[in-house]
């Protein structure tokens, strides 16, 4: 932790720790069976992999109960993880497995991988008109009237901390896929913010 | 980042990198400067990436399941394996090592202090550390044109602070006036007796929830606001008597430009604008800060505002994302 008033004099960034050696150590010592560092593991990521599976599910209930899935399986398999991607982008790829899970056997569909491939990008029309005139508040709301294969990637990108490669590495396809399917979001939300006629 | 021909537009990827606040190379910084076609595609991913946050920043805190009050039924069955329950147990215990962790006066995102005004004053933008092509500006709110903010700073030069759209607005301070019937706030404070005196008060929908030793948070909605406090009425229906008083910090994450006071400190990080402006990306407005607040801090008459955020890393690299630096100006204010 930083000494607090190091900085006064000066309004200053400065970084508090280094999270990504934090994360290996913290998994190394869950491999071991380590309580405590489990318990900084989820304060850590807890947070940010249920606002992901919320973003998804839009359920609060499951997906406290996926995020509880999560830990669980991060508990068990901590010894697994070999540090070939962030710490963050291992936890979010295995809520996202739990969640698809889940919604599966809700006869439910998380991503159709089809179906993203093949929407088009926007380019110049109305829709980014109506993005260039929304009010973030607006944003807000088409995005929850997303399909949650739109939610999950602008989620990923936007809200996970994590970069469009460990994006590609979280729903297991390449960063140009990634892209194409940000920028399909994008026309889709932009196509809500038309249809309710939020934008004059 | 992505090698690219200096006269062709960013590639997704460098945009979504510039809106995320992750490294971007020089070349490409360049061309946004000068590409108005792909400044308006940068501001466009971040008005999507600012709505993803707001929802993000609503999401409430993870569970903790063996919190006072008993697990929902819901949980209750989450809880059946031992393993599980160990791992929520030490969930539990993260919670309490947060809570020794995150005082005011030692938050791990940022810290407000107070001084005389330094070498600096003079001052009107400066670069953020660690943050490259971020600037920050400091001063006193003078006005609001608009979208427009024209502070001055503490060497009494004025700077323009535009935003957008997609710019988080946070205000804090002895604001109780902003605790109105029918808003959704977050209550955090001692409790005795069935009451709770209020230590903070977060207005809307709160960035991430700060606990302290022997405080208790609770999330209801307002009801028969009077000058000695208010009802806090949860969604159980439970009616909780709420003390406030002139110690009693209101923040509100997610305020508007209009509802900023005359006189208010604002610290504003952006990029440089045309003119020596500051186009924002993330402003907050501190504003008849409460004497106590932080604990032991006290504003020597006239003593100028000095605030240190400490972000979080993300890799090796530091989150300059817009929404880890609003989520320091909000925790902090």
């Amino acid at each position: 932790m930083n000494d607090p008033h190091r900085d006064a004099g000066a309004a200053t960034f400065t970084a508090s720790h280094d999270g990504a050696c934090d994360d290996v150590q913290l998994l190394r010592r869950i491999g071991q069976g380590d309580e405590d560092a489990m318990a900084a593991f989820y304060r850590e990521h807890g947070r940010v992999v249920l606002a992901q599976v919320l973003l998804v599910t839009g359920e609060r209930v499951l997906a406290e109960e996926i995020l509880q899935d999560t830990m669980l399986a991060v508990w068990r398999g901590a010894a697994s993880f070999r540090g070939e991607s962030s710490a963050r982008s291992w936890v979010i790829a295995i809520a996202r497995r739990q969640t698809r899970d889940r919604l599966r056997s809700r006869r439910l569909r998380v991503v159709d991988d089809a179906f993203l491939a093949d929407q088009p990008g926007p380019g110049p029309g109305p829709e980014v008109t109506a993005l260039d005139r929304a009010e973030l508040a607006e944003v807000t709301a088409a995005i929850r009237e997303l399909p949650a294969p739109h939610r999950e990637v602008l989620g990923l990108a936007f809200g996970s901390g994590l970069s469009l490669p460990e994006v590609a590495g979280v729903l297991e396809i390449p960063v140009g896929t990634v892209k194409s399917r940000l920028t399909a979001a994008r026309t889709a939300l932009s196509r809500i913010l038309n249809e309710k006629g939020q934008n004059r | 980042m992505n090698a690219r021909p200096a006269d062709t537009h960013l590639d997704l990827e460098d945009l979504i990198a510039e809106v995320t606040g992750q490294p971007v190379d020089d070349r490409a910084r360049e061309h946004l400067a000068r590409c108005e076609h792909c400044r308006a595609e940068a501001n466009r991913w971040d008005l999507v990436a600012g709505g993803v946050r707001r929802l993000a920043a609503a999401t409430p805190e993870a569970p903790q399941p063996a919190r006072p009050g008993g697990p929902r039924p819901t949980r209750l069955r989450v809880l059946a394996a031992p393993r599980r329950r160990a791992v929520l147990a030490a969930g539990v215990a993260a919670a309490l090592v947060l809570v020794a962790a995150v005082g005011y006066g030692a938050s791990r995102f940022v810290h407000i202090t107070f001084g005389t005004a330094g070498p600096g004053a003079s001052t009107v933008l400066t670069a953020v550390t660690g943050c490259t092509g971020l600037q920050q500006a400091v001063g006193t709110l003078e006005q609001v044109n608009g979208t427009s903010l024209v502070i001055k700073t503490a060497g009494g030069q004025p700077v323009t602070v535009t935003t957008t759209a997609s710019t988080f607005v946070s205000m804090s301070g002895a604001l109780r006036s902003d605790i109105t019937d029918g808003a959704s706030v977050v209550v955090h404070g001692p409790r005795s007796g069935g009451t709770i005196g209020a230590v903070t008060v977060t207005v809307g929908p709160p960035f991430s929830a700060v606990s302290s030793p022997g405080f208790v948070s609770v999330r209801g909605t307002v009801s028969d606001v009077s000058s000695a406090g208010f009802t806090l009425v949860t969604s159980t229906g439970t009616r909780v008597p709420v003390t406030t008083n002139g110690d009693t910090l209101v923040v509100v994450p997610h305020a508007s430009l209009g509802q900023l006071r005359h006189g208010a400190t604002i610290f504003a990080v952006g990029h440089a604008g045309p003119g020596g402006t500051l186009s924002a990306r993330a402003v907050a407005a501190v504003s008849q800060l409460p004497p106590g607040v932080p604990p032991g801090l006290h504003a020597p008459a006239g003593a100028h505002l000095h605030i240190s955020v400490h972000l979080r890393t993300q890799g090796h690299a530091r989150n300059c994302s817009p929404s880890a630096i609003t989520e320091a100006l909000a925790l902090g204010a």
